[in-house]
């Protein structure tokens, strides 16, 4: 692969050479100019085939018609034959769309789209409420309201009535009060998830589950992780949609490595581990002023973007999945086999605008080393 | 099934017909009116590249033709004010606009808007006495707004032809950096003796001669895509619009022609040079060393042309 990169470099500047050597001499060579109505009729992929070749060969000598034709491509933005092809495609999807939206579908659909929004809700309340759950933790043993309401959901989940004790069922109500604060301004909640939560969270009052109580207990209070964590837990979406930084490893900074250690052991159910993460993390034990600083170490230094694991080595963003013994392709920034290849991939582009400088990315089972 | 001539015109008959039947205003057209010109439009696009086009095709053809942008024409060709007023109506944002973007200034665009309506309206007249206007040659293929803006550009590219002529303002990079450097500089490494450049320059010589050679050689479509990016310095997605498809495809498109070049160049030169294969490898890899000094040449220079 590096080879052929090679050799389109090669044959990319041998090219170049050849184009500006030849500009001024081949562009007059053709003999008889196209009409304005041949010249239109291309632009427009409004010729039979036999005539568009011969045109065809006209143009790739003629430096004066191409002039033109380039002139009436972009001022008309033109739809290829090619493309008209896939142009096809957007009335059979609108047919296809239209059958969905019959009275005889619908009477099933609905229902159908009803348990769905359903389920997806669940499972929107259910992802929100892991990555936080350890700040929740600690927070409750603080009695600091910031992160609670992350851990409502929770404590939905493992829903165990049986042992509630009054310390916990006053730390409920707080919760419950806490929640109704927090949730009204957070500006990205959408509304059906909050009045969920807020049933949730009513559930989590009345039966707290027994399995908090002793996390919390074993917990050494730290000093200043809460009021780093409240923008965090106030936008759980934001930290999700696309850059799902590793929770576990940015909840330690603030402890000291010990106690790092025994969360990990302890709670990291989940989470998604990353050791290289806590490496950079636990020499920033106890630097509480520079929390932000050291959280942000920690996410540059791993970072899970489109679903793809990437730890930084060298200044380089490789993927979890690269193997050093395949063959990769190298793309610049802003080039055209660049943007070439995200037109194609757009999750790529997601990859290579949430992380800076250089990215060893394995897709579908290709390497692309973007510089 | 080959298509004899009364075969052609009765399909030719019938597509007229047809024609008038979809216009939405057919300009009180007859039959007569428009066959002369249909005709001469299946046999420029049609007839001419294959003689034995299927009855067929000759009445899909006609019936992809723009009915109405085309009786509105042959309707002012034949002297209709009304609709050589309805053609300035709908059409003088279409010419003035594409003037503008022909033209290097408001004066010149408007004097260009305004040679393309004498040419339309034909001040000249021919032999028979009839204005000799560009408006003969619209065939309906293509759209009218589309044929009018090739009128504009066509008429401001002979124009700025006239008036100036094309210089060569290019700057010394890539090749003729490589070619210096061939002259009388260490490729590789170590100094070369002058053999050594002497071989180089011819070695240099013969693989541009190659690669042209291999260029004319390509298939007309992907000669057409290497002439739009590498000589009218056109983007990927500019080029793909031209070809019709899309940036994705003429990327992966040059990419396949790079790749069929450099074998077509390599065979050139063993076949016809007496090059031998270790030699067209090290030409190619010598381009290569200095595409990457040039390039980090290059961008030092631009780090250090960037202000502050």
């Amino acid at each position: 692969m590096e080879m052929k990169q090679e050799t389109k470099n090669e044959m990319d500047l041998l090219l170049r050479r050849l184009g500006r050597r030849d500009e001024s001499t081949v562009s007059n060579a053709a003999d008889e100019h196209l009409d304005a109505d041949e010249l239109s009729a291309y632009a427009e992929n409004a010729l039979p085939a036999a005539a568009r070749a011969r045109y065809t060969a006209h143009l790739a000598e003629c430096s004066h018609c191409r002039q033109i034709l380039v002139q009436l491509s972009s001022s008309a933005g033109v739809v290829s034959a090619t493309e008209s092809v896939k142009a096809s495609g957007p009335s059979v999807w609108s047919r296809f769309l239209a059958g969905l939206f019959t009275p005889m579908v619908l009477r099933y659909a609905a229902p159908a789209l009803g348990l769905i929004v359903v389920a997806v809700i669940g499972f929107v309340v259910l992802r929100r409420d892991q990555s936080p759950e350890y700040v929740t933790q600690v927070s409750n043993n603080e009695q600091r309201p910031t992160a609670l309401p992350a851990a409502e959901p929770t404590a939905s989940v493992v829903d165990s009535p049986s042992k509630a004790a009054a310390k916990q069922e006053d730390l409920a109500e707080q919760q419950k009060r806490n929640l109704q604060a927090e949730t009204a301004p957070a500006p990205n909640a959408p509304p059906s998830v909050s009045s969920i939560e807020t049933e949730v969270s009513k559930d989590a009052a009345a039966q707290p589950k027994p399995q908090q109580q002793p996390a919390t207990a074993n917990e050494a209070p730290p000093a200043k992780a809460a009021p780093e964590e409240r923008p965090r837990a106030a936008e759980p979406e934001v930290s999700k949609k696309e850059v799902k930084e590793v929770p576990a490893a940015t909840r330690a900074a603030p402890q000291t490595a010990l106690q790092a250690e025994q969360r990990e052991d302890s709670r990291t159910h989940g989470f998604v581990r990353d050791k290289a993460a806590d490496d950079v993390s636990a020499p920033a034990a106890g630097a509480g002023s520079k929390l932000k600083r050291d959280e942000l170490n920690v996410s540059a230094n791993s970072r899970t973007v489109a679903g793809r694991r990437f730890t930084k080595k060298g200044g380089v963003w490789i993927d979890s999945a690269y193997d050093s013994s395949k063959d990769s392709t190298t793309l610049a920034r802003g080039s055209e086999q660049y943007r070439a290849l995200v037109g194609d991939e757009p999750e790529i582009k997601t990859i290579a605008d949430a992380l800076d400088g250089e990215i060893i990315v394995v897709w579908k089972g290709r390497t692309y080393r973007i510089r | 099934m080959e298509t004899t001539k009364p075969n052609i015109e009765r399909v030719l008959n019938e597509g007229v017909a047809r024609l008038l039947g979809r216009a939405s205003d057919s300009r009180a057209l007859n039959r007569e009116a428009l066959t002369p010109r249909i005709s001469a439009a299946v046999e420029k696009y049609l007839l001419r590249n294959d003689p034995n086009t299927s009855a067929g095709e000759i009445a899909k053809f006609i019936d992809e033709l723009q009915a109405d942008d085309l009786c509105l024409i042959i309707a002012c060709e034949r002297g209709d004010e009304n609709a050589w007023n309805d053609l300035v109506e709908r059409f003088t944002a279409t010419v003035r606009s594409a003037a503008r973007s022909a033209s290097t200034n408001e004066d010149a665009a408007e004097d260009l808007a305004q040679s393309i309506w004498a040419e339309l309206y034909g001040l000249r007249t021919r032999k028979d006495g009839m204005p000799a206007s560009k408006l003969a040659y619209y065939s309906g293929r293509g759209s009218l707004a589309g044929w009018l803006r090739a009128v504009v550009a066509q008429l401001a590219v002979d124009v700025f032809r006239k008036q100036s002529r094309l210089v060569q303002t290019e700057e010394d990079t890539d090749l003729e950096r490589l070619a210096r450097a061939a002259e009388g500089q260490p490729i590789v490494a170590g100094i070369p003796t002058p053999e050594e450049s002497m071989s180089n320059r011819f070695a240099q010589t013969d693989l541009q001669n190659a690669l042209q050679q291999a260029v004319q050689e390509l298939p007309a479509e992907d000669r057409l895509l290497v002439k739009l990016y590498y000589f009218d310095n056109l983007r990927l997605r500019e080029a793909g619009v031209v070809l019709g498809v899309h940036e994705a495809t003429a990327s992966r498109r040059l990419t396949r022609i790079q790749t069929d070049l450099r074998k077509r160049v390599t065979k050139i030169l063993i076949d016809e040079r007496g090059w031998t294969q270790a030699e067209t490898e090290r030409s190619f890899a010598e381009v290569a060393q200095h595409l990457d000094t040039d390039l980090e040449s290059l961008l030092s220079k631009e780090a250090a042309d960037l202000p502050g």
